[in-house]
């Protein structure tokens, strides 16, 4: 009895303690988390699960999005033909034949035929037969109740033909039943090979992937995204933020307040504004030349005019646009540090450039890790930038890995937009920017910024 | 007796509604049309015209037809193709769509656009006065999808001052054309020339050769003087021919290495370029006879005929021709449309292509007639430059293919432009790169010689 009143106390105490360890889920907490659950899932989960069906299939402009359909086209054909479809059931499957039947005339007349016309068919042609359809609607136009739009004509002599030739089917089903009516002596086995190629829609596939995998531009895109995102993090969102949030920390307040708004400039003028702008700087009788020509410097065409200055352009625009995040963010974080260090350290005789390397920096560790990691995630998938100034080039020597992507799913001369194949670009980039965001909370232990206080408070 | 007056009364205003429904027929018909600026305005302005002709007619026979016509003007192609792909997959497309015929494969797999050949008679006029060949442009897969909107020819510009300066005799100037035509003269006597005429002073360095400074067609013509086929006729297949694109990359390489151009040219502002052509800054440059229009009309060239020379492109060596690639636009109906739509939308494109109305867009815009009749309309008659252009440079003028493959080549193939051009990579790695890139993509569907 007393052993096991023991034994409760002692489940009891040990609930209580695994109680206190395990968050509790309460139901209010749910519904207030609902709201932002629910836009989490159709604004991140969703599209990238989209993402990552599309990178599997060889969805493009001449597949569609939805479903496919079934055609047979003499392109497919001749395409079959290279890979052992005979030349007699080529031919057998492109025939056309009209044949002025009751089976078709009664065909029309459900369909709405206007009868005058259709007996005028029936009178001059019943019993005849024509192997194109051009030349059919040629003798029914010669009749006097034809009708005087087209399309009815054409409609007309629709009912009347047999043939399979462009004709898209919504199911496999209709298309083989098709087939076997106008080329019956072709056996089911090629039928069922044609219909199955003749599928408009896209498939699964992990060609996209292969390609990625094999191309060499692969690796120079590879190059440039990484001396992008590099460069502009290292030389502007961390480097450029952090001087001057230090410098405007030892400044005085006023000019504080003017400077902090006027490198907030970049981020709120509107991104085609600043694009232009950016171009009005660097072209040529732009800004920067007329004063390099003045100074007796090379003076060209920035943006695009060389490969180093078109890099130069690129990433300074990209992150003047960043340092003002890093300013905002560490300048916050610079007026945490408690002011009885500095004092502290002054009375020690510390001058600035030591109260930074020995106070500040030490201290600024959270705010450069988050700097760094989410404009690395910022970076990784921005082009819009790159788009609207240098657009990749000279030649393709900015393009990065999101700007390809872009123009492979979306932007294109051609009009073949390659959504597979953008999507399976897009995922490397998901996947590249998790292993990434893992890689920087273990290198700055995240873990023990969002650990328990050793006190309890 | 009240109840039947009612009902008699109700009757009527029934039969008459439907009645009236049927002899009033009211259609919105949407269209857009891309790479359309100030001067092609007559791509939709011709629907609107149609119409009111279609109106007409329809009230001369007594009936009653409104249609209202919506249109939409598209300044560049990449934005414009994505706009018209995205619209059509949201159920959301126009009527009318006015593109490139390269368009139709994709396009037209997809299901994203109606044979017209199913909405009008191509026997009947003004369908049966257009060129064949431009016929031949708008077919795919043995169907007509749509009717040509306008033709053209690519040139390649020569100034006159330029060619004067460095001593060239008035015969010389006048014959290059046809010293051109012949393959006598060839790509690589052009950097010579305008070499020269930098040496000389007359121009500023890199200014001597100014290719257009986009992707568009016209690198193909190149790649055609230097013997290379775009697509086998017998099978229809893609051709990687890679000596043509050898010697295609290799000629832009020499010329930036010869200083005429710079390498980094790809990619410049179009703005930049038209001012330089219509100033006479470079030695020879090479565009599209619709450049006339903006050139005269826009950028102050006055004397287009006794300062600039136009022929065909040049061959590059003996395997290649001189050459000149049209790119037709053609009047599509898209899926989006009712059949109902379709049906009035085929009818205002037909409309749309008679002589008089079609002369309107090709001499406001400086591009060539779509049929024989057009030619003899007294306003496309009257004008030098397109009676000109027609009779130098339309009759040898070939078109891209229609193949849905062809994008992925055509990208390919600038890619490797670019690479070459700019220096990232060496001739030889670049068309491996396309022969290995479109093999990967398109795998027997495409000839690699």
């Amino acid at each position: 009895m007393s052993s096991s009143a023991d034994l409760n106390t002692g489940v009891a105490r040990k609930s209580r303690r695994s109680d206190r360890r395990r968050p509790r889920i309460s139901g209010l907490g749910l519904a207030l988390l609902a709201p932002a659950l629910f836009l989490l899932s159709l604004f991140f989960f969703a599209p990238v699960i989209l993402t990552g069906v599309f990178a599997f299939t060889d969805l493009s402009t001449s597949t569609g999005i939805g479903r496919g359909q079934y055609v047979v086209t003499p392109n497919l054909l001749r395409q079959l033909g290279d890979q052992g479809l005979t030349e007699d059931d080529a031919t057998a499957i492109a025939s056309v034949s009209i044949s002025i039947d009751e089976a078709g005339i009664a065909r029309a007349t459900e369909g709405g035929v206007d009868p005058d016309f259709l007996s005028e068919i029936e009178d001059r042609f019943a019993g005849e037969s024509f192997d194109d359809p051009r030349a059919f609607s040629r003798e029914l136009r010669g009749l006097p109740n034809a009708p005087r739009r087209p399309r009815e004509l054409t409609q007309t002599a629709e009912y009347f033909e047999t043939s399979v030739l462009n004709t898209r089917f919504d199911n496999p089903e209709a298309l083989t039943a098709q087939l076997a009516d106008v080329a019956p002596d072709v056996s089911s086995d090629t039928i069922a090979w044609i219909v199955d190629r003749s599928y408009t829609g896209a498939r699964f596939t992990t060609a996209n992937f292969e390609r990625l995998a094999t191309q060499k531009e692969t690796l120079r895109l590879i190059g440039n995204t990484a001396l992008y995102v590099a460069a502009t993090l290292g030389l502007f969102n961390v480097g450029l933020g952090l001087f001057l949030a230090i410098v405007l920390f030892y400044t005085p307040k006023p000019v504080t307040s003017f400077y902090s708004t006027l490198w907030l400039l970049p981020r709120i003028t509107p991104l085609v504004l600043y694009a232009i702008m950016w171009k009005w700087f660097t072209w040529e009788d732009g800004f920067l030349p007329i004063i390099a020509d003045q100074l007796g410097l090379p003076s060209f065409n920035y943006m695009k005019g060389s490969v180093v200055t078109a890099w130069m352009t690129m990433i300074s625009l990209n992150g003047f646009i960043g340092a003002s995040f890093g300013l905002i963010l560490f300048s916050g974080a610079l007026r945490a540090i408690p002011m009885q260090q500095l004092w502290a350290s002054e009375v020690d005789g510390a001058n600035r450039w030591q109260q930074v390397r020995r106070i500040i920096l030490p201290q600024m560790r959270w705010p450069i890790l988050f700097v760094t990691s989410y404009q690395t995630l910022s970076l990784l998938s921005s082009y819009e930038q790159i788009w609207l100034t240098t657009n990749g080039g000279p030649g393709r020597t900015t393009t990065v890995w999101a700007l390809e992507a872009f123009t492979t799913a979306l932007s294109n001369y051609t009009g073949n937009l390659q959504y597979g194949l953008g999507a399976a670009m897009a995922l490397v980039l998901v996947v590249v920017g998790l292993v990434l965001s893992i890689i920087y909370l273990r290198l700055f232990k995240f873990s023990e910024l969002v650990s328990r206080p050793k006190i309890e408070l | 007796m009240t109840f039947t007056a009612t009902r008699t009364a109700l009757t009527a205003a029934l039969l008459s509604s439907v009645a009236f429904g049927a002899a009033a027929e009211d259609y919105t018909i949407t269209v857009w049309a891309g790479g359309s600026g100030d001067n092609a305005t007559y791509r939709w302005e011709a629907i609107e015209m149609a119409a009111d002709l279609m109106e007409r007619e329809a009230a001369v026979r007594g009936e009653e037809l409104t249609i209202t016509v919506e249109s939409q003007a598209w300044t560049g192609w990449d934005d414009f193709k994505q706009a018209f792909t995205l619209a059509s997959e949201a159920d959301n497309a126009p009527d009318i769509i006015v593109s490139g015929h390269e368009d139709i494969g994709p396009w037209s797999e997809a299901g994203l656009i109606v044979p017209i050949e199913d909405y009008v008679f191509f026997d009947s006029y003004p369908l049966n006065t257009i060129y064949p060949n431009l016929i031949d442009v708008a077919t795919f897969n043995g169907q007509i999808w749509g009717i040509p909107q306008d033709a053209e020819a690519r040139v390649m510009y020569w100034s006159i001052p330029a060619l004067e300066a460095i001593g060239w005799s008035a015969d010389e100037i006048d014959s290059l054309p046809d010293r051109i035509a012949s393959g006598e003269f060839t790509l690589y006597d052009m950097l010579d020339a305008v070499k020269k005429m930098q040496d000389a002073g007359v121009l500023e360095a890199n200014m001597g050769f100014a290719p257009r400074v986009s992707n568009g067609p016209d690198y193909w013509q190149f790649y055609q003087s230097f013997g290379g086929e775009m697509a086998d006729e017998e099978s229809g297949k893609l051709v990687v021919d890679t000596e043509a694109l050898k010697g295609t990359y290799q000629f832009f390489v020499d010329a930036t290495e010869m200083g005429v151009v710079s390498g980094t040219h790809l990619g410049s502002e179009w703005d930049v370029w038209h001012q330089n052509a219509a100033s006479g800054n470079y030695g020879a440059w090479h565009g599209g006879t619709w450049h006339y229009a903006q050139w005269t009309n826009q950028f102050g060239l006055e004397d287009f005929f006794n300062t600039v020379q136009y022929s065909l492109i040049p061959a590059g060596n003996d395997a290649g021709r001189a050459n000149s690639i049209t790119h037709p636009l053609v009047y599509l109906v898209t899926s989006a449309a009712s059949e109902d739509e379709a049906v009035i939308a085929a009818e205002l494109i037909a409309k749309a292509s008679t002589p008089e109305i079609n002369a309107l867009h090709a001499v406001k815009s400086a591009h060539l007639a779509i049929s024989e009749d057009e030619t003899t309309v007294p306003l496309y008659a009257e004008n030098r430059w397109l009676a000109a252009a027609s009779e130098r440079l339309a009759p040898s003028t070939n078109a891209i293919p229609n193949n849905s493959d062809f994008g992925v080549y055509w990208t390919a193939m600038f890619d490797g432009l670019e690479a070459a051009w700019t220096g990232v990579s060496s001739v030889d790695d670049a068309v491996a790169e396309v022969e290995t890139t479109v093999k990967q993509a398109l795998g027997d569907d495409v000839i690699i010689r």
